[in-house]
């Protein structure tokens, strides 16, 4: 039982009038991992976490959760879950919030280990619509955490943090997942998928574009950036330059992104064209770019392929 | 491994309870509004014909009982939009759970609302009534004011937080007013009284009325109300039913 995955997906879809919201989606998320579905506004992030939580049914299609419906699941009280448009519910403290979820379910965590996790305890007594925004999500992580799920859900569980609430919410999530729990989790920050998750799985319009550790979705994406100062000098020739597959100038600075590094140094280095010259491997922001480049095209980028 | 329903239930019910309780304008507009308006009917203008201030204080509790079986419609409709019914979904307890936990808090906080106006009769207007009275008169406005709380689900599941809040009030305005809860239908014109008695406001206050003079209630009044109960009842399932795929 504890080898069956978490979650999967078969080849599910899903329109909203013209809109594919979910366009043959295929993914086994696995026990105790945590996964991140990383992708822009509009990706279909929201759209398959609403599925995967029964609240929405694919229009083809099928998706188990832990070896059940969604809706079995659930109402067996092993999914907690966190969505991302709630507000504070109003005129409750954040102990009879969390206290009442915890009782909906079977074996629910202590409710003082609910708050202590999301680090609450000293709010326990607080109204929920009195907090500030960090607080009220950490809140809403108490719940999803309340009644000790197996799979923990979270649609960008840190849309409205600032830096540093962002940064005790990701504290408090590792401590969870520590548990031997899986989580899943919704996000368009770049760094907190790289961070935050075991496993990455970029969303673009609908589809899984690339599926891995940000590692390997750094070496599938191939290549290095390397980048110098022009100091004045044309830059129409780099294009052509052994490995290029990408320019992009940023006033005086150029920044090549390169199959073949050490060629496109050496050719550089012929030209003597070398001030400031970095080669840095790709960060996981141009991996991201390449992999959505549809919608990603940005004006100081021109492809050059 | 189960959760056992009735306590989950009770704790939901415990949950909401507390929430309306805790909304200032909820407390006011269903207990003070309402005692505020018994006492100043009842006491100005040389109103003391004891009759009278027994009849009135079973309008104006059936006035108060409806405005807060109506006013958790509208806490339904808030958290709507706010997402906490959508939060609901994601637990254990079932849609049908937390709908049916809704509508018995419906018969919770409708008893401060009947429980001042009895206790305001009782110890300010001096109303006496054997206590077999008594509890019949508070049994009847206990379980009168249940169509009205299907009538404010089926608003609250149907309607956005703005809209519902506003059909509420007119709800519970125009059916006090033309059920004669506040005014006595003996003033009414003709034609606004045979109205009147078609309202389930005035079969809700005729109940209670007759129980509060020893008589039993018409089968008629109770005909009426049972009727606007399914009434309510259908449009608050239908209402349910056709928010659960949005919500």
């Amino acid at each position: 039982m504890t080898n069956e995955p978490a979650a999967v997906f078969e080849a599910v879809t899903k329109s909203y009038g013209s809109v594919r919201a979910a366009d043959g989606l295929d993914l086994t998320v696995r026990r105790g991992e945590t996964l991140a579905l990383l992708g822009r506004n509009g990706a279909g992030k929201s759209t398959a976490i609403s599925m995967l939580l029964g609240l929405d049914t694919p229009d083809s299609g099928r998706i188990s959760l832990l070896g059940g419906t969604p809706e079995q699941a659930v109402l067996a009280g092993r999914i907690g879950a966190m969505l991302q448009e709630g507000r504070a519910v109003s005129r409750v403290t954040v102990r009879e919030l969390v206290g009442f979820v915890a009782r909906t379910y079977p074996a629910p965590l202590p409710v003082s280990d609910a708050l202590a996790l999301a680090g609450l305890t000293a709010l326990a007594d607080r109204r929920v619509d009195r907090l500030s925004g960090g607080q009220a999500q950490r809140v809403r992580f108490a719940v999803a955490l309340a009644g000790d799920p197996e799979l923990i859900v979270l649609d960008e569980p840190t849309s409205a943090l600032d830096v540093e609430a962002r940064a005790e919410f990701w504290e408090a999530m590792h401590g969870y997942a520590r548990r031997g729990n899986t989580v899943l989790f919704s996000t368009h920050y770049l760094e907190e998928a790289d961070t935050a998750a075991d496993r990455i799985v970029v969303l673009d319009a609908g589809r899984i574009v690339a599926d891995g550790t940000s590692e390997e979705l750094k070496r599938a994406a191939g290549g290095a950036v390397v980048s110098f100062d022009l100091a004045g000098a044309p830059s129409a020739y780099l294009s052509d330059l052994p490995g290029v597959t990408e320019v992009e100038i940023r006033g005086d600075r150029a920044r090549l992104r390169t199959d073949d590094s050490d060629g496109t140094v050496r050719a550089l280095a012929a030209r003597d064209a070398i001030r400031g010259l970095e080669v840095a491997p790709l960060a996981l922001n141009d991996v991201f770019l390449s992999l959505t480049r549809g919608r990603a095209a940005t004006p100081e980028t021109e492809p050059v392929r | 491994m189960s959760t056992p329903i009735l306590s989950t239930t009770a704790a939901y019910i415990g949950l909401e309870t507390r929430r309306a309780l805790r909304d200032p304008g909820f407390v006011i507009s269903t207990i003070g509004v309402p005692v505020m308006m018994y006492l100043l009917f009842t006491n100005l203008g040389g109103q003391n014909d004891p009759a009278y201030k027994a009849v009135a204080m079973v309008g104006m509790a059936a006035y108060g009982a409806m405005g807060a079986a109506l006013s958790l419609g509208t806490g339904v409709a808030e958290d709507k939009s706010t997402g906490w019914l959508r939060q609901l979904r994601i637990t254990p307890m079932t849609p049908r759970r937390v709908v049916t936990g809704r509508a018995l808090t419906g018969t919770v906080v409708v008893l401060p609302a009947i429980a001042s106006i009895l206790l305001a009769g009782a110890l300010v207007n001096g109303v006496r009534m054997a206590p077999a009275h008594w509890a019949a008169v508070a049994l009847a406005l206990w379980l009168g004011s249940f169509p009205f709380t299907l009538l404010g689900l089926g608003n609250g599941y149907r309607l956005s937080a703005q809209t519902a809040g506003v059909v509420n009030v007119a709800c519970n305005l125009g059916l006090a007013v033309v059920g004669g809860l506040w005014f006595p239908v003996s003033l009414f014109p003709g034609w606004l009284a045979t109205l009147s008695s078609w309202t389930p406001t005035h079969r809700f206050a005729e109940l209670g009325a007759a129980l509060s003079e020893g008589r039993a209630p018409s089968a008629t009044a109770l005909a009426v109300l049972a009727a606007w109960a399914a009434v309510f009842g259908a449009y608050a399932a239908i209402s349910y039913r056709r928010s659960a795929r949005t919500v």
